[in-house]
């Protein structure tokens, strides 16, 4: 197995550049995940890693050699594309095998080798059907295995649940995590999915705009995300963000929120007078019973009862902020609720949306 | 109910008489191929003979038509698929910003009619045909210059009709096949880049199989196109011995005083059977059987 790193990387399409100087580093064994939204530039990069795309600058190494030229099929590197990409015209067991058949391995090892991977992936009933005549998940299975039959250095993904119902992509998600933990092979993930990202990565890298907007472990990345970009992307549902200002005397400072309520902060470096950004995520906000101590009262909008836990979109002036409430609430639209802010969950950024 | 179901027999008494009228000239044309007494009009032959076949091939020299056909029209298609399959690979993988035009210059070749052309393309076909004759006659000795021509010459040679034919039929080809391709995902050769497999173990294993649908119904078009090709072995082929099956039929027809129809019927008949064949032959390419290798 093996390590990357990507080091000052950027693409041009001609006049446009989508990669911007991207840098990181994935360890031996890692499971990264590139995250971001559609037209982020992560598909782009994964194809740079692959050999697909040229490097327009920088470097792309592989335990410490430089690959920008080294040709997709030398670099020791296998891709499960988004589509899967199966050869329509193959039986499982020839698509699984394709890439050892071109290596001019002998047939008995080949069928070894392709039983093998194929019981790993339960996909030994299915050796002799066309990808036609397979589930989703068993394509994206057979995918897989054309993958780890090349005993690559580096597994890339490209968003390969997207195309799955919502039952089958939680079931992969473990299917994947299990084949991770068993092979350990290196693997960069891309996905615009954060909740996969979440759930699956050593190590997460958002992209945003062609730029990496933070690199960091998943619980990292979401309890101090670092600009405003990531504090929405990360999380979901996504963090509530108020505009206002820092307010109060320079040894107890509190934020004065753009809606008229106050609330005291807990050392802020931040400058009396700056207007800033507070982010709380819907989970740190609580409703308490009237009377007890709030921070501000709203008017709920909208309730979304899940069972298990409640989402309450509450608005205050021109704010509306999400809620996330353990248990069934029985609220209806138009009830007004007091809120009480968990201080250890506010999040300050400035006014370039970086953090204090 | 008895106004609709009165309706619906007159339509389908229309529909039967208007397929008995389709499907005379095939009837007459077979009745008349093994009737020993073969008129202009249709009637059920009273005795059954294959004299006329036989006379093609004794009499005539239809093998040798035959053959000629076979020969012009085969190396055609072959010539049109490889070159439609590269060139229309190469068309819908393209973006360059001339891309559109020069497919709508393509099918204007293909739009404007051939007769038209028909003086200035003997003429540039005369000049190659002089260039290709220097160099035969340098290669090859003298005594044999004659024979390799019949090969190799562009006017009264197999190339030239070959080349002719494939020129017409190359446009509507490669229409079809660029249109193919672009339905065929590019995934498919980056997966089989990354699996390494060079350029031809690309071409021939997974787009050449992948395209199959596409390059037969180019193939079978093109076949039945230069099949039925009449003006171009008209204009190109003098020697009786190049001579091809249309031509066969017309000199059979247009031959003085009388027509003898059984034996003219037996030449359509084994005219037609080839185009029959090839479309047997590529039905179950044109089904497009393989779905699935891509999404779910």
């Amino acid at each position: 197995m093996a390590s990357i790193s990507i080091d000052n990387v950027r693409k041009s399409f001609g006049a446009a550049e989508v990669i911007k100087g991207v840098s990181f580093e994935v360890a031996d064994g890692q499971f990264a995940v590139l995250v971001g939204p559609s037209g982020c530039g992560k598909s782009t990069l994964l194809r740079m890693i692959a050999g697909l795309e040229s490097v327009t600058d920088g470097d792309i190494k592989l335990d410490g050699r430089r690959i920008n030229d080294v040709p997709p099929d030398q670099r020791g590197i296998a891709m499960v594309f988004q589509s899967y990409a199966l050869y329509p015209h193959m039986t499982v067991a020839e698509n699984i095998g394709f890439s050892l058949e071109l290596k001019r391995v002998g047939k008995a090892k080949i069928r070894a080798q392709v039983r093998q991977v194929a019981d790993m992936l339960q996909l030994s009933e299915l050796l002799d059907r066309r990808p036609s005549a397979l589930s989703g998940g068993q394509r994206q299975r057979v995918a897989i295995g054309r993958a780890i039959i090349k005993q690559p250095r580096v597994i890339l993904f490209d968003e390969p649940l997207s195309n799955l119902d919502a039952s089958l992509r939680v079931q992969m998600r473990a299917e994947l995590q299990r084949l991770h933990q068993e092979l350990k092979p290196t693997i960069i993930y891309v996905t615009h999915d954060q909740v996969e990202a979440m759930t699956m990565a050593d190590t997460i890298v958002v992209l945003n705009q062609g730029n990496v907007a933070q690199w960091a472990h998943p619980i990292e990345l979401y309890r101090r995300p670092t600009s405003t970009f990531v504090a929405t992307f990360i999380g979901s549902p996504r963090m509530n963000l108020i505009r206002g200002i820092i307010a109060g005397q320079e040894a107890v400072p509190s934020f004065a929120a753009a809606e008229g309520w106050t609330v005291p902060l807990a050392g802020s470096t931040a400058a009396r007078g700056q207007p800033v950004w507070l982010g709380i995520r819907p989970e740190d906000i609580r409703l308490v019973d009237a009377g007890a101590a709030a921070d501000l009262s709203c008017k709920v909008a909208i309730v979304e009862r899940l069972g298990a836990e409640t989402y309450l979109s509450v608005v205050n002036g021109a704010d509306t902020l999400l809620v996330r409430v353990q248990g069934d609430v029985a609220l209806r639209p138009g009830d007004t609720v007091q809120l009480a802010l968990e201080r250890a969950g506010f999040h300050l950024f400035d006014q370039t949306e970086r953090r204090f | 109910m008895r106004q609709s179901s009165r309706a619906q027999a007159a339509a389908y008494g229309f529909l039967t008489l208007t397929l008995i009228f389709c499907l005379l000239p095939f009837l007459w044309v077979m009745f008349a191929s093994i009737d020993p007494n073969a008129t202009l009009f249709l009637s059920l032959p009273k005795a059954v003979t294959a004299d006329h076949f036989v006379k093609i091939f004794t009499a005539n020299n239809g093998g040798r038509w035959f053959f000629n056909s076979l020969v012009t029209v085969g190396a055609t298609t072959g010539l049109v698929v490889v070159v439609g399959g590269m060139g229309g690979y190469a068309l819908s993988r393209s973006s360059a910003w001339w891309k559109r035009p020069l497919l709508y210059a393509i099918i204007l070749i293909r739009v404007l009619p051939p007769t038209a052309l028909i003086v200035p393309l003997y003429k540039v076909m005369l000049i190659a045909n002089g260039v290709m004759g220097a160099l035969v006659r340098g290669v090859v000795p003298a005594d044999s210059t004659r024979a390799a021509m019949r090969i190799f010459g562009f006017v009264d040679g197999y190339l030239g009709l070959i080349l002719v034919l494939s020129a017409m039929q190359l446009p509507l080809a490669l229409w079809i096949i660029k249109t193919y391709f672009d339905l065929t995902p590019r995934d498919y050769e980056e997966a089989a880049l990354m699996d390494g497999a060079n350029g031809f173990q690309r071409m021939r294993r997974i787009l050449v199989p992948m395209a199959l649908p596409g390059l037969g119904a180019a193939g079978l078009l093109t076949f039945i196109g230069a099949w039925g090709d009449f003006l171009m072995p008209l204009t190109f082929i003098s020697s009786a011995e190049l001579q091809s099956l249309p031509i066969g039929l017309f000199r059979a027809f247009t031959r003085a005083n009388t027509v003898d129809y059984g034996y003219l019927s037996a030449l359509a008949v084994l005219y037609m059977l080839p185009a029959v064949a090839a479309f047997g032959f590529a039905r179950r390419f044109l089904v497009r059987t393989f779905t699935g290798g891509i999404k779910g």
